[in-house]
């Protein structure tokens, strides 16, 4: 089961810095083919996790796997479990 | 030689976001210059007024070719869509290396400047900075950004001359066409209204300071009461076209341009230089094969600083005589920096079409060492054949270009 607070903080930052519409926004949909981001949108969706969830993952090797919303869902979870600065 | 006409204007001004709301404001007299609030904020700046421009449907840029764009990147492209939409220049000529894009600013956008510094410098972290901080700030932000939104594969240049960057980038255009190198150019600058670049000046002592409480009366070029700049802000394009080209495809004509030159005074990095300035003048009409006497219009560069206007009077005087009408814009707009010569031509190529001198706005007073050129204080109905456009910027650079209508 999908944690919903993980969806709506990645939904915001899809939202509010790529501009795409909340209903494109399915946990099965491609980042980069369905959505539409490149390599430099995952630096900005980088910094706008750190300051959301006041980590440190700019040596996090996990983000460049990342292909579906899901699979980012899950990292966000993952992150919060963490705490903080993983590296 | 091959000739080279302009086919395409396009600007987003302090006095609106086109040309015609460009030539609208300036015809009732307007002025956009007004007091900013938050400015008092920083300490030391004395200069409390700006002419901010308006910046609207942003969101008609795509986010992907917006994204890398800061405030001025924006003006730039808004602009430059006008001007190629005037122009008439299909889309798939811009991709084919023959057209190009020179324009340029004091620097890249200040306040995405600002943001990325101040993310960095106080915890030395650069953990906070996203892709496009770098491509909002860099100092050919605006060629590149607009190359990459108009998909244009030609020559893509930024020329960097704070005050004389859109005159020296509309000059190389000129050049650039009439060597046979490129058949069209967008040519221009944009600049934004900052805090930091108000501090610019105001360090010098060289902004207006005494019309805080009245900003519609700060910038008055040759008036007696100047005390110096008030920074506006906006973008300015032309379309610059070789002449054939512009024939073949029955393009609209606004004017030829004849003439251009670009000179150093090797003599003070701050301080204006009459004898520069007319040999700039000088080099710029021997290079159009054009005389002083030809000329009806010069649109100055006056901004209303003690020292600068002075000098560009008294080299004005001494090219042309005291017989040629001459009008600053800068108390309308204030003085948009890098934009200023592609906008200030722009309501040239206005005044060129209409027949009609826009007076210099708050020039109440002809300070007495400005005294001995025409100043034009009331609209004039004026044939404009020819008209000479100014620009002097910080580092004693001057750019001075020659239009004949055609």
């Amino acid at each position: 089961m999908i944690d919903q607070k993980a969806v709506a903080l990645v939904n915001d930052i899809f939202e509010e810095s790529f501009e795409i519409e909340k209903k494109e926004l399915q946990a099965n949909k491609n980042i980069f083919i369905d959505l539409g981001l490149d390599s430099l949108d995952v630096v900005d969706l980088m910094v706008a996790l750190q300051k959301k969830i006041n980590v440190k993952i700019r040596d996090d090797e996990r983000i460049r796997n990342i292909r579906t919303m899901e699979e980012l869902y899950d990292y966000v979870v993952q992150l919060k479990k963490e705490g903080t600065k993983p590296k | 030689m091959k000739r080279v006409v302009i086919t395409g204007i396009g600007a987003i001004s302090p006095l609106g976001s086109d040309v015609d709301s460009l030539i609208k404001g300036l015809e009732r007299k307007q002025c956009a210059v007004k007091y900013m609030e938050n400015w008092k904020d920083y300490t030391g700046l004395h200069s409390l007024v700006a002419a901010p421009a308006v910046l609207k449907n942003e969101k008609d840029i795509p986010r992907r070719k917006r994204r890398s764009m800061g405030r001025m990147g924006i003006f730039a492209a808004q602009a430059a869509e006008q001007a190629i939409k005037d122009s008439a220049l299909g889309k798939t000529v811009l991709s084919s290396g023959r057209v190009g894009c020179i324009i340029g600013s004091t620097i890249g956008s200040p306040e995405a400047l600002t943001e990325a510094f101040e993310a960095i410098i106080p915890r030395k972290d650069i953990s906070e900075i996203t892709s496009m901080e770098f491509f909002k700030f860099v100092s050919h932000t605006a060629a590149m950004n607009v190359a990459q939104f108009l998909a244009i594969s030609g020559f893509v240049m930024a020329t960097s001359a704070a005050c004389a960057s859109s005159l020296q980038a509309i000059g190389t255009g000129f050049d650039l066409i009439r060597l046979g190198r490129q058949d069209a150019i967008l040519c221009g600058g944009t600049e934004e209204v900052h805090p930091t670049v108000t501090a610019i000046f105001d360090v010098l002592f060289a902004t207006s300071t005494k019309f805080n409480d009245k900003p519609k009366g700060s910038s008055r070029p040759f008036d007696i009461d100047r005390d110096g700049v008030v920074c506006g802000e906006g973008g300015g394009i032309v379309v610059l076209e070789e002449y054939e080209h512009a024939l073949k495809r029955n393009a609209k004509i606004y004017a030829e341009v004849v003439g251009y030159h670009t000179c150093g005074s090797g003599n003070h990095i701050s301080q204006s230089n009459k004898d520069a300035m007319a040999r700039c003048m000088n080099e710029a009409l021997n290079n159009a094969g054009i005389l002083p006497e030809q000329v009806d219009y010069i649109n100055a560069h006056a901004t209303a600083t003690k020292q600068g206007d002075i000098e560009e009077a008294r080299a004005i005087k001494e090219i042309f005589g005291g017989n040629i009408p001459v009008s600053s814009l800068k108390g309308n707009i204030g003085h948009t920096l890098g934009a200023s010569g592609a906008i200030e031509l722009i309501a040239s190529l206005n005044m060129m079409k209409n027949s009609v001198v826009y007076p210099t706005l708050n020039l109440e007073h002809i300070a007495p060492e400005c005294e001995g050129i025409s100043h034009v204080r009331g609209f004039e109905t004026k044939n404009i054949e020819i008209l000479v456009k100014n620009c002097f910027a910080f580092g004693g650079i001057n750019a001075v270009l020659v239009c004949k209508k055609i």
